[in-house]
């Protein structure tokens, strides 16, 4: 995994797996497909002669400018998953996402509160999981999707082990 | 009542809140339906005149049903209020509290008393009246289910507060008997010289109370006032308020533009002046006759002009401190104190904003004073120069990094100012050239870190760290930090939280090695 400028030194990600990248295009296709019927509904009531008022190149742009813009995220959709990658350290869990707005975020096992397993359906066709780590901090609750299933269990009774023999107070 | 859980202690005897609690809590309920139901009678009574004379003859009886109706409802709703009192119960053992409550919907709730963050006593003016008051126990849930017993007598209240806290302090007692040595002793520790060490010289460390033997009784942990908030200075502090200046100016702009209309009448501004009075009233209902005290139990606050509210922070529950100095208050010398603590200032909480307050409006030296409480030791050499470079100093001095002269374009204010520095107990972040904010991170509370780095900040090589806390009004972050300095301090600051999460467990305040009992 590519190192970058913010990643603290001396640290080895463990990235999600490539898969995950299928699972963000299902919600992307989802999202973009509706942003497109709805920006294009003007476009269709111009051509039938019911909005014969609305600019055509309005209605050809409006919907052609979003559609650019969705395949660039879509394109960039892999690059974000191999972004994404988490390290165990003896105190504490690192996790970074992120390519434009980077983010790397420690937490400490013995402030974790509870551990969340989710599986979506598109997650249980391709065999993955998410794991959400939470602490008493609303903004330090630690994410990492996109794990295959064997792995997110593993992390989740290692984070359970480890947070019980760092318990801490608040 | 069958007590089904396993930790209730069948030993402690259960109590029941005061028989006119209900009331004190649903009288705006039972007014507004005596208003609407007698206005509505009245008026058909009033009104006859204007139909068939035939009318009058059913006065008698027509009168007699209303009525009827009117105590049936009223008699239910007695009912209500006596049943929702009768099943209210709530015991305190060594461990835990617990309030079995509701009707038709039983619930019992049980809260571990050492998980406790802070317990508060406030009473609501129709409470007030009638000598009643709440207690309020939080513990660090994500906010809206704290424990509270409303209302008992308010002498009733103060006491099962003083237990309470005794037992979350550590000591096995049934009685507040071994609480009362301790706070005895820690008199004898605050005496007066003491008292003006600490305000001369700051943040020397509070003498942290031992349990050894005394022999005065006293009710309470004994108090020392280490700030108040005059009614001028309170009144002063909130007509310097954004709010209110461009309020005022507002105000006054419409008052002007209307005059040059004509039929212009004072009596149009009135809404907006009760928009901004009624703003007013509320700060000052709140931060009327405001006192921070230090006790054994922690830092007590009390204030209140109709409702009154004491509120028992107890050691270590603090995890985040900010002191604010807006620009309106800087010829003053005024600032304010917010903390973060768990189960306060969650969304969730009640008056979360007003709680999380520790000082409204205060002088340089009261800010001093409180924050010798809350942060008993900060952790370095001449706290005092410290403290000032903190609060309100810009530039390198006193161990504070900031950030590159390169981000000015970015801040062109703040870069000298925006920084940060570490102390051995905490992490102090500098912000801001106008309003200034200074944020005290005590390492063992740090619960987590944040390095981030969106794309302009790239371009200028910085990246910001963030402290997570719980909830509430205080964000720890350091802004623009080479990103150098930034991975360093996100590594650094990382050891330092898991170090000093060993070394300190707060808990139990006053006891020691409590842990292998605990779990």
């Amino acid at each position: 995994m590519q190192q970058e400028p913010i990643d603290p030194a001396g640290i080895t990600w463990m990235r999600v797996s490539p898969q995950y990248a299928k699972v963000r295009m299902v919600g992307w296709g989802i999202s973009a497909l509706i942003t497109l019927v709805v920006l294009s509904v003007p476009l269709v009531l111009q051509l039938t002669g019911v909005w014969p008022g609305y600019p055509l190149w309005l209605g050809i742009g409006l919907p052609a400018i979003v559609l650019i813009a969705e395949l660039i995220r879509l394109a960039v959709i892999p690059r974000q998953v191999a972004a994404i990658g988490y390290a165990e350290r003896d105190d504490d869990l690192l996790v970074r996402h992120g390519l434009m707005f980077q983010k790397v975020l420690v937490v400490p096992y013995g402030r974790m509160q509870f551990v969340d397993v989710a599986v979506g359906p598109i997650d249980r066709m391709l065999g993955l999981c998410k794991i959400k780590l939470h602490t008493a901090a609303a903004d330090a609750t630690a994410e990492i999707p996109g794990l295959p299933l064997a792995e997110g269990t593993r992390l989740r009774e290692q984070l359970a082990a480890r947070g019980e023999s760092r318990l801490a107070g608040l | 009542m069958p007590h089904t859980q396993d930790d209730t202690n069948t030993r402690e005897p259960w109590h029941r809140v005061h028989p006119v609690s209900p009331l004190v809590r649903g009288w705006i309920a039972v007014v507004a339906i005596a208003f609407v139901y007698g206005q509505n009678t009245l008026s058909s009574f009033i009104e006859p005149e204007l139909s068939s004379p035939e009318d009058g003859f059913m006065m008698g009886e027509s009168l007699l049903i209303p009525i009827l109706i009117g105590s049936g409802i009223l008699i239910v709703i007695l009912l209500g209020f006596l049943g929702s009192w009768w099943f209210t119960k709530y015991q305190i053992t060594d461990r835990h509290v617990n309030v079995n409550s509701g009707m038709v919907f039983r619930k019992q709730r049980q809260a571990r008393i050492d998980r406790v963050q802070s317990i508060d006593i406030a009473q609501p003016l129709v409470a007030r009246i009638f000598g009643l008051a709440e207690l309020r126990f939080d513990v660090a849930d994500s906010g809206s289910a704290a424990m509270s017993l409303a209302f008992i007598k308010l002498s009733e209240a103060q006491e099962l507060r003083n237990t309470i806290l005794a037992r979350a302090a550590g000591l096995k007692s049934s009685t507040g008997q071994q609480h009362t040595e301790v706070s005895t002793q820690l008199t004898t520790v605050m005496d007066p010289e003491t008292t003006t060490h600490l305000q001369t010289s700051l943040p020397q460390q509070v003498p942290s109370p031992a349990p050894t033997s005394a022999g005065v009784q006293t009710q309470q942990a004994s108090e020392r006032v280490v700030a108040m908030v005059p009614l001028g200075r309170l009144i002063g502090s909130l007509l310097l308020r954004p709010v209110a200046i461009f309020g005022l100016v507002a105000i006054i702009a419409v008052g002007v533009a209307m005059s040059m209309v004509e039929d212009f009448r004072p009596l149009f501004l009135l809404p907006g002046l009760l928009g901004v009075g009624g703003l007013m009233w509320k700060h000052i209902n709140t931060g009327y006759n405001f006192k921070a005290a230090t006790s054994a139990d922690g830092l007590r606050l009390s204030y209140g002009l109709l409702d009154t509210r004491h509120q028992t922070v107890p050691p270590g529950r603090v995890q985040a401190i900010e002191i604010h100095g807006p620009l309106f208050w800087r010829r003053a010398g005024w600032y304010r104190v917010a903390v973060n603590v768990a189960g306060i200032g969650g969304p969730g909480a009640e008056d979360s904003e007003e709680r999380s307050v520790l000082l409204p409006v205060g002088t340089y030296e009261d800010v001093l004073a409180v924050l010798s409480v809350v942060l008993p030791d900060p952790g370095v050499q001449e706290a005092r120069d410290f403290f000032a470079a903190a609060i309100n100093g810009t530039g390198q001095d006193h161990g504070f990094t900031t950030s590159d002269p390169r981000v000015r374009p970015l801040s062109p204010l703040a870069y000298r100012r925006q920084g940060f520095a570490v102390t051995h107990t905490a992490l102090v972040a500098r912000n801001g050239a106008l309003h200034r904010t200074t944020v005290i991170v005590p390492h063992e509370r740090t619960q987590g870190i944040r390095l981030s780095q969106g794309p302009l900040a790239r371009r200028f090589n910085v990246a910001e760290v963030g402290l997570a806390t719980t909830a509430g009004p205080v964000t720890p972050v350091v802004k623009q930090l080479d990103v150098e300095e930034a991975r360093a301090l996100f590594l650094s600051q990382s050891d330092r939280a898991a170090l000093a999460r060993k070394k300190f467990d707060t808990n139990h305040w006053l006891e020691e090695n409590l842990h292998d009992e605990e779990r």
